[in-house]
């Protein structure tokens, strides 16, 4: 006999999402991909663009966010547009390409034609519209709420709900520790973005982005073979490196933990570069912030950390995740580059390359790992997937940060915690 | 390795399309050590993200030197790479050879079609590769090698094997 899914009216995600356990069709079923379309990635805010990508009049990105395809346009005003990449005429996208620079934006279907502002400002033989045809009325959608922080742009595709300020909360420490090792403050992420295929569920992606417990199995052809790599950090279940969940469903690994534990030591984050051959980043981070604070700033380096829900500050790499469908995602990845440290620039760029996307010496077993995982909870028994790791060891500083070891999955269930505030909240109400 | 005094004028097309076909019959049997002796010690394996890129500005799916040659051969050697554990069978055909014989390299361009097949799945990888090759004693070495994928704009499935 076939076995046939029952229909499920209402999802209950307080039963799949539970404090130590998750249910496995939470990573399989296509309701709960379009549930999390809806609530996550429209009605909630998410990463689309950085305002480097953009910085001249006319400079757009196409970037997707849920199901929908936005373009992020620089106006001649310097502010960024954010609209829907749809013709408000007959519903043609407006941009095929996934970036370049236009002085307008021209339809292809019938050429009308809008201002980097969004207002339609020509479309041919006009005059044969109604007297009722509102030029006015018939610009670009933008999307109902944008907003950033140190430079990243955020969406939210609904008008109401909590700011992005409020939905950050204690990841802005995180965006401004990575902004902090610029001596101006500003990143650049101008690199381009590798573009890797996941044939996985983007939460899977999420997960492992902030997992301690994997490095030796999975990265195991890694540590074997590069030494530098395997002696950079403590990665012994005893490393002082702690897994922090910060609420909002914002986790990190705390590798500065680590490098504070190791001493003095200068750019490990960096894989041990010798601060003798960056004299002038390191000068100009002493001039910016004083040498003992610029010590402590490269002593422990960038975050690495995924913020709810589509945007890790992976170190010295941005990463974006992308759902596509139940099993498949897209991840990219930019290398970051600091104003003020063009000696360590290019280093960062071909770090990013060892390490990062398809051809990566770590993401690519990631990404095979992932297929994995992928295909191995399709089947359905056992039903529940155990996240219970170090849950009775956490610790909860007075400000409501909890952390454990670095093997430990607080950082996965600070996740989920959240997703099941989001996914559980009535319609209508924001998270 | 000090400048060769072999003249590639002297070096025929025959022996260069067999060089071709020898460094791409090595990367489809997964013959790591045999590949990476094909490199010269000023090497450079790039596999850029566009035509046209510039790689000290823009990030690239592979820029290896010499030693990172090496190392992406000893971490595949480890036989833990479960990126390629287990290895892909590979097959590529490379036509459309053009060469422009300089006096100390050869410039190279071919197109390439591979097939992959691993686990279920067949995935067609096809682009233009460029070499530079140059003589040394009676060996041909590889300078650099610069693959650029059709769909390299687009995202890209695990990239594990040699390309
Ligand atoms: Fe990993």
């Amino acid at each position: 006999m076939n076995m046939i899914a029952p229909v499920q009216a209402r999802i209950d995600y307080r039963h799949l999402v539970q404090d130590g356990r998750l249910h496995g069709s939470l990573y399989t079923d296509p309701a709960i991909f379009s549930d999390e379309m809806e609530r996550i990635f429209h009605g909630g805010w998410s990463f689309v663009a950085h305002d480097s990508e953009i910085p001249n009049s006319g400079d757009f990105v196409v970037r997707r966010v849920g199901t929908q395809t936005l373009l992020a346009v620089r106006r001649k005003d310097g502010e960024i547009g954010i609209y829907y990449n749809r013709c408000p005429h007959r519903g043609a996208s407006l941009c095929q390409s996934a970036s370049g620079n236009r002085s307008r934006i021209t339809c292809p279907y019938h050429a009308w034609t809008f201002a980097l502002d969004g207002r339609l400002i020509g479309l041919p033989d006009e005059d044969a519209y109604p007297a009722d045809f509102s030029k006015a009325d018939s610009g670009l959608s933008p999307v109902a709420r944008q907003d950033s922080y140190g430079g990243f742009i955020f969406v939210n595709l609904v008008p109401n709900g909590i700011s992005l300020v409020d939905h950050l909360g204690r990841a802005t420490d995180l965006i401004d520790n990575l902004l902090a090792l610029s001596p101006t403050g500003r990143i650049r992420l101008t690199a381009g973005w590798m573009k890797h295929k996941m044939r996985s569920n983007w939460k899977m992606i999420v997960e492992n982005q902030v997992d301690g417990y994997h490095a030796h199995a999975v990265h195991g052809s890694l540590i074997t073979a590069n030494r530098v790599f395997a002696t950079v950090r403590d990665r012994k279940p005893t490393s002082p490196t702690r897994v922090r969940d910060f609420g909002k469903g914002h986790t990190d690994i705390d590798h500065p933990s680590d490098y504070r534990a190791a001493g003095d030591k200068l750019f490990r984050w960096t894989g041990g570069i010798a601060p003798e051959r960056l004299p002038n980043y390191v000068k100009a981070m002493n001039d910016a912030y004083g040498e003992a604070e610029a010590t402590r700033l490269l002593i422990e380096g960038p975050p690495h950390s995924m913020l709810f829900p589509n945007l890790s500050l992976a170190e010295m790499n941005i990463m974006v995740i992308e759902p596509i469908s139940p099993t498949e995602s897209v991840q990219y990845t930019c290398p970051v580059f600091l104003d003020g440290a063009d000696e360590l620039n290019e280093r960062t760029l071909r770090r990013c390359e060892g390490a990062m996307g398809p051809a990566g010496f770590l993401i690519a077993d990631d990404a095979e790992i992932g297929e994995h995982t992928q295909q191995g909870v399709s089947n359905r028994e056992p039903e529940w997937i155990i996240l219970s790791r170090g849950l009775d060891k956490e610790i909860v500083q007075p400000d409501g940060v909890r952390l454990a070891g670095l093997m430990d999955e607080t950082s996965q269930r600070g996740f989920w915690k959240h997703y099941r505030e989001v996914m559980s909240v009535a319609d209508g109400d924001a998270a | 390795m000090t400048a060769s005094p072999v003249d590639c004028k002297s070096i025929d097309r025959a022996t260069i399309e067999q060089f071709l076909f020898h460094e791409a019959r090595l990367q489809d049997e997964h013959r790591y050590d045999e590949w990476e002796a094909l490199w010269d010690d000023d090497a450079l394996y790039w596999v850029p993200m566009r035509e046209g890129a510039d790689p000290t500005r823009e990030v690239s799916y592979v820029y290896d030197n010499r030693a990172r040659i090496s190392s992406r051969v000893r971490q595949l050697k480890t036989g833990l790479r479960h990126a390629q554990a287990p290895q892909s069978k590979l097959r590529r055909t490379i036509s459309n050879i053009e060469i422009a014989w300089g006096d100390n390299e050869l410039m190279v361009e071919a197109n390439f079609v591979l097939i992959e097949s691993r686990r279920q799945a067949l995935t067609i990888w096809g682009g233009r590769t460029s070499y530079v090759l140059v003589p040394v004693g009676d060996d041909i070495k590889l300078r650099r090698k610069t693959v650029v994928l059709v769909n390299c704009e687009h995202p890209i499935d695990n990239l594990a094997f040699l390309i």
